[in-house]
């Protein structure tokens, strides 16, 4: 562990906020998300000195991601829920008014936001698609960099994204439903 | 891939901009027209908007947490710079501060090890950390910006009062955990790692309680316990008052 600690925390500590978010999603049962983080950056330090000056948004975020897994991995859990049941394309919505229709999802779920359903909406997300979400929409990743975080093409990313999006929109709007919005 | 599979990803390609005009053009027509891609466009954004309420910024003072734990995993001599600067929970107020400070450090290398130099010299206790072993260092070191105790009167059976969050660090090959608390008029650090802290050469066993042992480190008093964990505490109290403050901490 000889790189200079200096220049490792010029390069890096900018990134910590995203890392962060990435971090807060990513901790698993058991797992806190700060303790994540400064668990991130110690590895990123040891491997500092094969950092080649890539992306360092992606690389931490990569580096964040293995942590999270590793220890979940020595916990006996998964810190993304995987869910293999799919949802219906268009989602048949009971409506307050004891009416069966197709409503408009988007509208439900912007009429009724709330931190805490969207984040265990986001949980039931098969775990590439949330990765996605969670590293373009939550940590403001650009396609392009959450690419390079899981070593796939740009083009998988966004069809991730995409599908992992109209998903969790269902998922909150049948939430949003359950509890009375519509 | 399907044509299902084509759609959503040329959809998605649509969404992020990625299509030549011609093909943009081509799918804003559609859109006019076909409810079922309409419905996923909305869906997409509402889905995009719902993900960026999640988005919380960093607490005050993880920078300054991740900075010593990465300070303290290079063996830096981070009880100079944590004696220059305040103590993390103002800093973590002050976070342009630390950003300048951190520049000044890159662009001054030689200056700042100059003065870190001085720093470490003038410290009390400072030549003696650098003998010691480096796990045990490393939590004196933490342990140096603990003010000394205020002279205010407080309850005698004032319960611990834990100040900010618990630390990791590696140092000597050992991981600690960290945690300051705050007992009546003194803070106090207590070091939890799985190994046993290395007894300093100029330590003294403490009869009758195993491998437990203390030490003097210029204000610091050290005293260790072993145990099933190995728990380290330290505080800017007299050797003689340390032993009774650790019994009244919540220790591992």
């Amino acid at each position: 562990m000889g790189a200079d600690h200096r220049v490792f925390l010029e390069a890096t500590l900018p990134h910590m906020d995203v890392v962060y978010q990435v971090a807060r999603q990513a901790a698993g049962d058991g797992q806190d998300a700060e303790d994540l983080v400064q668990e991130t950056y110690l590895r990123a330090y040891a491997g500092f000195g094969s950092y080649r000056g890539e992306n360092a948004r992606a690389w931490l975020a990569a580096i964040c991601l293995n942590v999270a897994r590793s220890q979940a991995r020595r916990r006996r859990r998964r810190p993304w829920e995987v869910t293999g049941s799919g949802l219906p394309e268009v989602l048949p919505l009971s409506r307050a008014d004891g009416r069966e229709g197709v409503a408009d999802v988007a509208d439900v779920v912007i009429a009724g936001l709330d931190a805490e359903e969207v984040s265990r909406c986001l949980g039931r997300l098969p775990e590439p698609q949330r990765v996605c979400i969670v590293l373009m929409d939550v940590a403001g990743y650009t396609a392009k960099e959450a690419a390079e975080t899981l070593g796939c093409p740009r083009g998988t990313v966004l069809a991730r994204v995409h599908r992992g999006r109209r998903r969790l929109a269902r998922l909150l709007a049948e939430a949003g439903v359950a509890h009375g919005r519509s | 891939m399907d044509g299902r599979d084509r759609a959503c990803r040329l959809l998605a390609g649509f969404l992020a901009g990625d299509l030549d005009p011609a093909e943009a053009r081509r799918w804003d027509e559609h859109l006019l027209e076909c409810e079922a891609c309409w419905r996923a466009v909305r869906e997409d954004r509402a889905g995009r908007q719902a993900a960026q309420v999640l988005r919380q910024p960093a607490p005050a003072g993880l920078a300054d947490r991740v900075a010593f734990a990465v300070e303290m995993a290079a063996g830096a001599p981070a009880a100079a710079q944590r004696q220059a600067r305040p103590p993390a929970r103002v800093l973590g107020r002050a976070r342009h501060g630390r950003w300048l400070r951190w520049r000044l450090a890159g662009a001054g290398a030689v200056a700042a090890g100059v003065v870190a130099a001085l720093l470490m010299a003038l410290l009390p206790g400072a030549h003696q950390v650098a003998s010691m072993p480096a796990a045990v260092a490393a939590v004196a070191r933490y342990a140096q910006v603990i003010p000394p105790p205020s002279g205010e009167q407080h309850p005698q059976r004032a319960a611990p009062l834990q100040v900010g969050r618990p630390v990791t660090v590696m140092a000597g090959g050992q991981r600690i955990v960290l945690r300051t608390w705050r007992l009546g008029r003194t803070e106090a650090v207590v070091a939890v790692s799985s190994t046993p802290f290395p007894m300093p050469a100029r330590a003294t066993g403490v009869s009758g309680r195993g491998m437990a042992w203390s030490a003097r480190l210029g204000r610091l008093s050290l005293y260790c316990l072993n145990g099933r964990t190995s728990e380290l505490v330290a505080a800017p109290v007299p050797a003689t008052e340390l032993a009774a403050l650790a019994a009244r901490l919540p220790l591992a």
